[in-house]
C-alpha cells in the first residue's frame, strides 16, 4: 500500500449516520436519571441504585492524578441519553430495524443479518445508548447461555443482575465509575451457565453517532462454574471537531475452573493532526476471579481516542486464580494514553502475567500505569510483568509508572521494562530487501506487538495488525 | 499538629532579624501543611505522619551540643576526620591534604537553601535549620585519602528534633570520597537533613552513607545536586539500623558525560522502615545514570523504593538503568517499588527491572548438601546478595571495611 493510499485511509470510521435521534434532557440531574430508568422500563430498585450512585457522585471529586490532563468537562452540557427514534419502540426482529443502522453497521463491517456471518460470532450492536440488535440469541439460548442488552437484562434476570451489578466495581468507587452506575444506558450482559463451553465468540460493536453526547455503557460478564467464554468490543465514533465523552464500566466474574476472555479493539475517533477532537475514552475494566482455578485474561489494542485513561484489572481472590493482561497502546498526533492494569493477589498460589507494549509518535504521550500487589495470604503466588516502550522521534513522550508491592516471603514478582527505538540496523534490513520506510516500521512495530495480538482471537488479529498500521502512517520519515 | 510540637523558634540562632522573620514564617506554613501523609504520592509508602505521631509527643528543638565523649574511630584505613555532633560541625582534622585545598567550615548563610519547594519537610528544615557545614574542594585537587565525617548524636536527645543542612562542592577536575559515619547513642529523636551538592566539570564524588550500630533514630535526607561537564557522583547508601530512613536524591544531568550512580545495600531487621527515592534529571546528551538498590527484609521490616528517571527530549544517547532487588525472609516484612521512567527523547537505552521473592531454596539445597549447614548458607546467599554493590569501590581497604561492616550487620541479625 503507497503512503498516500495509506494518508486517506486515516480513519474511515468517521462518518456520522444521519438519523432522528431522541435524547434526554441536556444536563446530569436526578431528572435526568429518572428519565433514562423510566424509558428503560426499569424496575424500582434500580432507580434507586442508580440514585444511590448519583447521591455518592454528589460528594466524589473527578481524579486529576493523571497523566494526560484534560480540559474542564462540563457535565451539565451532555446529553446523558440518546437512542434513534426508531428505537424508541423495540423492534422485534431484525426486518423491523431502521435500514439506516443497518447500513450502518454494514458499513463498519459488522453485518447484523445473521445469514450473512460467515463464522459464528454473536453480536450485540450498541448505538449511542441503546442496543440495536443482538444476533444468534437462538442458538445461545438452546445452550442456556444469556446474551443479551443489560436493559433487558435488568427486567429478564433481575436476581443475576441484582447479584452481581456493582460486586466488582462498587458504585462508590471513583468519580467516573459512579458516574457511571448512574447514568449507564446500554451495554451487553453475559451469563454462561455451569459447565458450559460457549460455542461462539461473543462481540460487542460500540458505536457513538449523536454529537454532544456521552456514552456510559456497562457490560457485565458471569461465568459460572467450570465455563469459558471469550468476548470482543470494538469501539468507533464519527470525526468531529468537540471531544466526547466515553465512560464505561466493565464487570466480570469467574466463579470456580471458568474462564473468561476478553478482548478489545478500541479505534473510537482520535482527533484530527492538530489534536482537535476525539473521543476522552475513561473507563473502568475489573474483573474478579472468585473461585478457585478461574482465569481472567484482558487483552487490548488502543489505538483510537484522544485521551485513553483505563486500567483492566483483576483481583485474584480464588486460589489458584489466574490473571493475565495483554496491551498494545499506540498513541500518534497529539493523542494521549495513560494505561495498564491492576493485578491483586489475594488467594494462594495466584498468578499473574502483565505484557505491555507501548508506542508513541508525533506528539503523543503514552503512560504505562500499573500495580501488583501481593498480599500476606497470597502465598506462592508469581507475577511476571514485561513493558516495553517504542519512541519515534522526540516530540513524544513513554513513560512508565509500575507500583510493585510484596508482603510476602513466598511470593516471586519480576518486573521488567525497557524504553527504545527502531533499530536502524533493522530498518537498513528491511530496505535493502524492497521494503519502502512506512512498510518496514510497520512489519517491525508489528513484530514489536507480536506477543500482545497472537492472544487476539483469530478475526481480531488481523484487523488489529492493519490498524497497527494505519494507527503509525504518516510518522516515519 | 500543635500538640505535637513545642518548639521555641527563639532558641535557634538567626544572624539577622530578616532570617527570624523567615523562620517564623516557614514554621508557620510547615504547621499548617502539617508532616506529609501516604495521600502525599511522594510518601505513598512511608507515611511519615503517622510513623511519628505514633513514637513522639511534645517534640522540641536541640540545644545541646556538649561533647565530653572520645569517639571511636575507624582505624581500617588512613582518612581525614570531621565531627559533627548533633548536626553542627565541632572539629575537623584535614591534615592529610594540601593547605587550603580542602575546606571545610560552619554553614553560615542558608540562602542558597531557599527555593520553592513542593516538600513540607524543607518548610521544616529552613524553620529549624541550626546550619551544619559547608564543605569545598578547590580546583584541579584530589584528595589524597577520605574524609570521614563522624556524625556523632548524644544520648539526651529524646524526643528533640534536629534540622540541619550541609552543602559539598567539588570544583573543576577534582575528586572527593566522603564518608558519612552516623554514631548515635541510646535516644530516640528525629533528623531532618538537606544537603546540597555541585560537582563540577570533570569532578568526581564518591559518597557513602554508612551506620555504625542499631539505633532509635527517625531520619530524613534530601540531597539535591547538579553535575557538570564529564562530572561523576557515586552514592552508596549502606544505612541500616535506623527505626526509619528515608533518603531522597534528586541529581541533575546538566552537562554531556556526565554519570551518576546510587548503589544501595540494606539489610534491614525488627521495626525498621527504609525508603530510597532516587530522581535522576538527565537534561544532556549522552549522560549516564546507574541505580541498583538491593533489601533484605527480615521481621517486620519494610523496604521503600520510588526511582525515577526523567529524560529530557534533548538528551539523546542516553543509557539509564534501574534495578531494585528484594528478598524477603519473613512474611510479615515488605518491599514496594515505583520504579518510574518518563521519557522524552528517542535515542535512549533506559531499562528498569524490579524482582522480589524469598531465598532461592534450591540454592540452599546446594549448600547443604555440600555440608553447610542451614544458617551458614542462608547467611552466605545474604551476603553474596548485598556484596555484589561494592564492586563499584576500587579502594580495597574501602571496600573491605565496607564488607565488613556489612556482615558485622548479618550476623547482628540471624
Amino acid at each position: 500500500m503507497k503512503t498516500e493510499e495509506l494518508k486517506n485511509q486515516e480513519y474511515k470510521y468517521g462518518f456520522t449516520t444521519e438519523i432522528e435521534n431522541f435524547k434526554a434532557p441536556k444536563g446530569l440531574s436526578e431528572k435526568t436519571i429518572r428519565f433514562i430508568s423510566e424509558i428503560k422500563k426499569e424496575p424500582k430498585w434500580m432507580l434507586d441504585w442508580r440514585l444511590k450512585a448519583f447521591n455518592r457522585l454528589k460528594v466524589l471529586k473527578e481524579p486529576n492524578w493523571q497523566k494526560p490532563k484534560y480540559p474542564k468537562i462540563n457535565y451539565q452540557d451532555l446529553y446523558y441519553y440518546s437512542a434513534p427514534k426508531s428505537m424508541k419502540d423495540k423492534p422485534k426482529s431484525l426486518d423491523e430495524v431502521d435500514p439506516k443502522l443497518i447500513e450502518t453497521y454494514n458499513k463498519l463491517g459488522i453485518p447484523l443479518n445473521e445469514q450473512k456471518r460467515l463464522s459464528g460470532v454473536a453480536v450485540d450492536a450498541v448505538f449511542d445508548s441503546v442496543s440495536v440488535a443482538t444476533t444468534f440469541k437462538g442458538e445461545l439460548d438452546k445452550k442456556g447461555i444469556i446474551f443479551c442488552p443489560i436493559s433487558e437484562a435488568i427486567q429478564k434476570h433481575p436476581d443475576l443482575v441484582k447479584k452481581y451489578l456493582g460486586s466488582v466495581i462498587p458504585i462508590s468507587d471513583h468519580y467516573f465509575a459512579t458516574l457511571n452506575s448512574a447514568v449507564f444506558t446500554d451495554g451487553s450482559f453475559v451469563y454462561i451457565p455451569p459447565n458450559t463451553r460457549c460455542p461462539m465468540e461473543l462481540s460487542t460493536y460500540f458505536r457513538i453517532n449523536a454529537s454532544e453526547t456521552g456514552q456510559f455503557e456497562r457490560t457485565l460478564i458471569i461465568a459460572d462454574k467450570g465455563s469459558y467464554v471469550s468476548y470482543l468490543e470494538g469501539c468507533t465514533a464519527p470525526m468531529r471537531d468537540e471531544n466526547q465523552l466515553h465512560a464505561a464500566n466493565v464487570e466480570l466474574v469467574a466463579l470456580d475452573d471458568a474462564e473468561i476472555k476478553y478482548s478489545t479493539v478500541q479505534n473510537w475517533y482520535p482527533g484530527d493532526k492538530d489534536g482537535v477532537g476525539g473521543i476522552y475514552n475513561f473507563v473502568t475494566k475489573r474483573g474478579a476471579c472468585r473461585g478457585r482455578n478461574s482465569k481472567i485474561s484482558w487483552t487490548q489494542v488502543e489505538t483510537g481516542s484522544a485521551i485513553t485513561w483505563k486500567y483492566p484489572s483483576c483481583i485474584l481472590q480464588g486460589d489458584n486464580s489466574i490473571g493475565e493482561f495483554y496491551s498494545i497502546a499506540i498513541t500518534n498526533n497529539h493523542q494521549k494514553a495513560d494505561t495498564g492494569t491492576k493485578m491483586i493477589h489475594i488467594g494462594k498460589n495466584t498468578k499473574s502475567k502483565i505484557i505491555s507494549k507501548g508506542i508513541s509518535a508525533g506528539q503523543a504521550d503514552n503512560t504505562y500505569r500499573g500495580l501488583v500487589d501481593i498480599k500476606v495470604k497470597a502465598k506462592n503466588s508469581r507475577n511476571y510483568t514485561q513493558c516495553d516502550s517504542l519512541l519515534m522521534g522526540n516530540k513524544c513522550g513513554a513513560h512508565t509508572i509500575p507500583y510493585i508491592r510484596n508482603k510476602n516471603s513466598s511470593s516471586t514478582i519480576e518486573h521488567e521494562a525497557t524504553t527504545s527505538k527502531i533499530n536502524e540496523d533493522q530498518l537498513f534490513y528491511c530496505n535493502q530487501r524492497g521494503l519502502n520506510q512506512e512498510e518496514a516500521v510497520s512489519l517491525i512495530v508489528n513484530g514489536f506487538c507480536k506477543e500482545v495480538l497472537q492472544q487476539l482471537p483469530m478475526e481480531f488479529a488481523v484487523e488489529a495488525q492493519k490498524l497497527v498500521s494505519i494507527s503509525l502512517e504518516g510518522s516515519v520519515g | 499538629m500543635g500538640q505535637l510540637f513545642n518548639i521555641d523558634l527563639k532558641k535557634i540562632y538567626s544572624s539577622n532579624d530578616k532570617e527570624a522573620a523567615d523562620r517564623k514564617k516557614n514554621f508557620e506554613f510547615f504547621l499548617k501543611r502539617g508532616l506529609p501523609n501516604k495521600k502525599n504520592e511522594n510518601w505513598k509508602f512511608s507515611d511519615l505522619n503517622y510513623i511519628i505521631s505514633k513514637n513522639f509527643k511534645n517534640i522540641t528543638n536541640n540545644n545541646e551540643y556538649k561533647f565530653d565523649k572520645k569517639i571511636e574511630t575507624i582505624h581500617d584505613f588512613d582518612h581525614n576526620k570531621v565531627i559533627l555532633v548533633n548536626g553542627l560541625l565541632k572539629s575537623f582534622d584535614l591534615h592529610f591534604e594540601e593547605k587550603d585545598k580542602v575546606k571545610i567550615e560552619t554553614l553560615k548563610s542558608l540562602e542558597s537553601f531557599h527555593y520553592q519547594s513542593k516538600n513540607n519537610l524543607d518548610y521544616l528544615n529552613k524553620a529549624l535549620s541550626i546550619g551544619g557545614f559547608n564543605l569545598e574542594v578547590q580546583q584541579n585537587y584530589k584528595c589524597k585519602k577520605p574524609i570521614i565525617i563522624y556524625n556523632y548524636f548524644s544520648e539526651n536527645l529524646n524526643n528533640k528534633i534536629i534540622n540541619n543542612s550541609n552543602r559539598i562542592q567539588v570544583s573543576q577536575n577534582s575528586e572527593l570520597t566522603l564518608i558519612e559515619y552516623n554514631i548515635i547513642e541510646k535516644s530516640k529523636f528525629i533528623k531532618n537533613t538537606f544537603e546540597k551538592i555541585n560537582i563540577d566539570k570533570g569532578a568526581v564524588l564518591k559518597h557513602i552513607i554508612l551506620q555504625k550500630t542499631k539505633s532509635n533514630g527517625y531520619f530524613y535526607k534530601n540531597i539535591s545536586g547538579t553535575q557538570g561537564y564529564n562530572s561523576s557522583y557515586q552514592n552508596f547508601i549502606l544505612s541500616s539500623g535506623l527505626k526509619f530512613n528515608k533518603i531522597e536524591i534528586d541529581m541533575i544531568l546538566e552537562k554531556e558525560k556526565s554519570s551518576c550512580h546510587i548503589l544501595s545495600g540494606l539489610n534491614l531487621s525488627k521495626e525498621e522502615h527504609q525508603e530510597i527515592k532516587t530522581q535522576i534529571n538527565h537534561l544532556a546528551p549522552n549522560c549516564k545514570s546507574y541505580q541498583k538498590i538491593k533489601n533484605v527484609l527480615e521481621n517486620d521490616s519494610k523496604g521503600v523504593y520510588q526511582g525515577k528517571i526523567f529524560v529530557k527530549d534533548i538528551a539523546q544517547k542516553t543509557d539509564a538503568y534501574q534495578l531494585s532487588k528484594a528478598l524477603i525472609l519473613n512474611d510479615r516484612a515488605e518491599f514496594n517499588a515505583k520504579p518510574e521512567l518518563e521519557i522524552y527523547a528517542d535515542d535512549v537505552k533506559c531499562s528498569h527491572g524490579s524482582s522480589s521473592g524469598g531465598i532461592d531454596e534450591e540454592a540452599i539445597h546446594y549448600l547443604m548438601t555440600r555440608g553447610i549447614e542451614l544458617r551458614a548458607a542462608n547467611k552466605l546467599l545474604i551476603k553474596g546478595f548485598l556484596n555484589e554493590i561494592f564492586d563499584n569501590i576500587p579502594e580495597e581497604k574501602i571496600r573491605t571495611f565496607l564488607e565488613k561492616t556489612i556482615a558485622g550487620q548479618i550476623d547482628e541479625v540471624r
